[in-house]
């Protein structure tokens, strides 16, 4: 029997702990957004089915292992749903054991069961998730408000699968609305109503088994918002199950996605959630088209990401190359760990593979929204962006941190954060520039470090890493006032024109040209690259920079002519 | 990602074609090491048909550099896409090799 560190083991009949008499078949998923575990349980009264999946093939496999099961010694079939999301039952809709209520008879919380029985595309994700339902039948409406005047009285119901199981509503003493279920003498099952994911889910335990439906994955980043979240509902919901562990006798949590989980470890996961949960107020609903929008940033993000992480590890490469020729290995190979360049393109590389299956027609943006958000997780785990920012320019790693930081953000169901400011725009594109033409640590300054080894080797790494990047091209800047105040937000303006500069000099321009001008109550902002070596001009990013344009309070353009390029930023509001 | 080798100017010319990541860096790496192995000093990268270079693939420009720095040795890149191009200057490479406009600029200014 499986106990103490013991766990659950997928695809094998074995005993339910605290329930004789029941045994369970779990089948146990990757994680993925597609389907949902299975869980099968047996007892001499009744087989139970809790959250199919959303594979037909998955269905059709825990099909055959129910037919055994009634050939062996045949009985009824339930089919619960921790909630009525599309991966938690979709492949049962064309499985012929399931398509009927009399073969099986569905298990759903009533407000779950409403939107069934209409096919709800919303409140089943099934808009979201590109999927199309049809209606069907729920025989056993759960935690239903009509049962609620009869609390403690048990109440008999007979199905048309020749099941009578008898209901009983119990006190929330929890704090959870709880009916317990019987389908005979054996051991009973007992639903608890734990809205936040969705207005249905529940909670079931039989035993020592807890099955939790989603409620790990609530406050995630792209899960959250989704039709039908509620963050109060939540949080009244973990408290509730926070009360349910307190009262002893869970041995194993079963989730909806993902691997059993001991109850010793379950309490820390769900003090995470709930911290995560009170983070997330007013946060927009997550729909179709908020996935479309959040998909779209995503492909910008990742396109910027992946020329930002590229130059930093090629910079970090250079810097290396630069030591082991002055005879510095050890230095060489220290600087080559701080970013992990094989990761970084093997995951780079992952996402664009799976955006070009999306484009090919079979995905939806949420999926992409993910991908990208699991992508940009593990990019964040990738590089030392501290360490990074003392040897090649802060300004490089800062602005790849604030892009991954951005599109969590977005992500999670907030607006990219937008702070706008009065700005002397003349002082801080002077200064801005200035840093991108001086190198950052100046001859004299390593010449008198040379008898400190550590403040030798600091400033010689920051003199290889940080080149400024208007070293090499003409450049001059030129304002028509003194001073230009707008409201701007400052950091989107600093990358903005950080970003423009580079395409300049990217594009190999001989000259670059900064002018700032006022037009009425307008800044307008022009960066112009004269003589540019490409004639092959790479289109400009207009979908990204322009985003960013917006975030830092103004509006882009750019005219291609010949060799030269002209970016203009105007901002409204001149004060 | 395709590879064409020929030689000209008593210089291997290596013509690449498509996307230098991860999966395929290790090949242009090969057969540059297979070019060096097989007597030559002087390696020109024609990019013209890159559309693409990783960092893995950054890394295989610069061990190329640390193979070939003994006087007399020649080394470039040339006809670099514009966002190829970016890259390289961006991460500092073009102050290890030079990078030229065309094959002919190439062998006539290295």
């Amino acid at each position: 029997m499986p106990g103490g560190n013991a766990s659950l083991v997928s695809l094998s009949w074995q005993p339910v702990p605290g329930a004789p008499g029941a045994r369970i078949y779990p089948l146990i998923r990757k994680l993925d957004t597609t389907s949902s575990n299975a869980y099968l349980i047996q007892t001499d009264d009744v087989i139970l089915l809790i959250d199919p999946g959303g594979l037909a093939e998955q269905a059709a496999q825990l099909a055959l292992v129910i037919e055994e099961c009634r050939r062996e010694h045949d009985r009824p079939v339930f089919v619960f749903l921790t909630h009525a999301h599309i991966d938690h039952f979709l492949g049962t809709q064309c499985t012929p054991a399931f398509a009927h209520s009399k073969a099986a008879v569905f298990a759903v919380q009533e407000t779950g069961a409403a939107a069934l029985e209409c096919g709800d595309g919303k409140l089943t994700q099934a808009d979201l998730l590109g999927q199309i339902i049809s209606p069907f039948r729920i025989g056993l409406p759960l935690l239903t408000d009509g049962r609620i005047d009869s609390c403690g009285v048990p109440v008999s119901r007979t199905f048309s699968n020749g099941a009578t199981v008898s209901i009983i509503r119990k006190p929330a003493a929890t704090g959870l609305a709880r009916e317990q279920i019987r389908f005979g003498s054996g051991p009973a099952l007992d639903v608890y109503h734990t809205p936040g994911h969705s207005p249905d889910s529940i909670c079931i335990q039989m035993g020592g088994l807890l099955f939790i439906g989603d409620v790990l994955f609530a406050a995630n980043p792209g899960i959250a918002g989704i039709c039908g979240w509620d963050q109060s509902a939540l949080i009244r919901s973990l408290d509730g199950i926070e009360a349910l562990f307190a009262d002893g006798g869970i041995v194993f949590v079963l989730p909806g996605h993902g691997r059993v989980i001991a109850a010793a470890d379950a309490g820390l996961m769900f003090a995470a959630i709930r911290a995560d949960t009170l983070a997330l107020e007013n946060i927009v609903e997550l729909n179709r088209e908020r996935a479309i929008e959040t998909a779209a940033f995503a492909e910008d993000c990742m396109e910027q990401v992946n020329e930002l992480f590229t130059i930093m590890a090629g910079r970090l490469y250079y810097v290396s190359y630069v030591l082991e020729e002055l005879g510095e290995e050890d230095v060489a190979a220290e600087v080559s760990r701080l970013i992990k360049g094989d990761a970084i393109d093997e995951l780079l590389e992952a996402f664009r593979s799976f955006a070009d299956e999306h484009h090919k027609g079979s995905g939806v943006s949420i999926h992409l929204a993910l991908k990208a958000g699991q992508v940009i997780t593990k990019l964040q785990r990738s590089f030392e962006g501290a360490e990074l920012a003392h040897i090649i320019d802060p300004a490089l790693v800062q602005r790849a941190a604030r892009l991954l930081s951005d599109y969590t953000t977005m992500l999670r169901g907030f607006c990219p954060p937008r702070e706008l400011e009065e700005c002397d725009l003349v002082r801080h594109l002077e200064a801005l520039v200035t840093g991108l033409s001086v190198p950052a640590c100046s001859d004299d300054d390593l010449l008198s470090s040379e008898d400190d080894d550590s403040t030798f080797t600091r400033l010689l790494l920051r003199r290889i890493g940080m080149q400024p990047l208007l070293s090499e091209v003409a450049f001059s800047f030129s304002a028509g006032e003194k001073h230009l105040v707008a409201p701007v937000d400052h950091d989107d303006l600093t990358d903005l024109v950080t970003y423009i500069l580079e395409d300049l000099v990217g594009i190999g321009a001989a000259a670059i040209a900064l002018q700032i001008a006022r037009d009425g109550n307008r800044a307008i902002i022009t960066l112009t690259g004269t003589g540019c070596t490409d004639s092959d001009f790479p289109k400009p990013k207009g979908g990204f920079l322009g985003r960013l344009c917006d975030r830092a309070g103004g509006t882009l353009s750019c005219a291609v002519d010949g060799k030269t390029r002209e970016y203009t930023i105007s901002l409204d509001g001149l004060i | 990602m395709e590879i064409t080798t020929a030689t000209r100017d008593d210089a291997t010319i290596l013509s690449v074609a498509g996307r230098i990541d991860t999966a395929t860096a290790p090949a242009l790496e090969l057969a540059i090491n297979k070019a060096i192995e097989g007597g030559t000093r002087r390696i020109l990268l024609n990019f013209a048909g890159v559309t693409y270079i990783s960092s893995g693939g950054l890394r295989v420009l610069l061990a190329t550099a640390k193979k070939l720095k003994n006087p007399g040795d020649k080394y470039a890149l040339c006809s670099l896409a514009a966002e190829v191009n970016k890259i390289l200057k961006l991460a500092g490479f073009t102050t290890i090799f030079s990078i030229y406009p065309s094959e002919g600029e190439a062998l006539a200014g290295w």
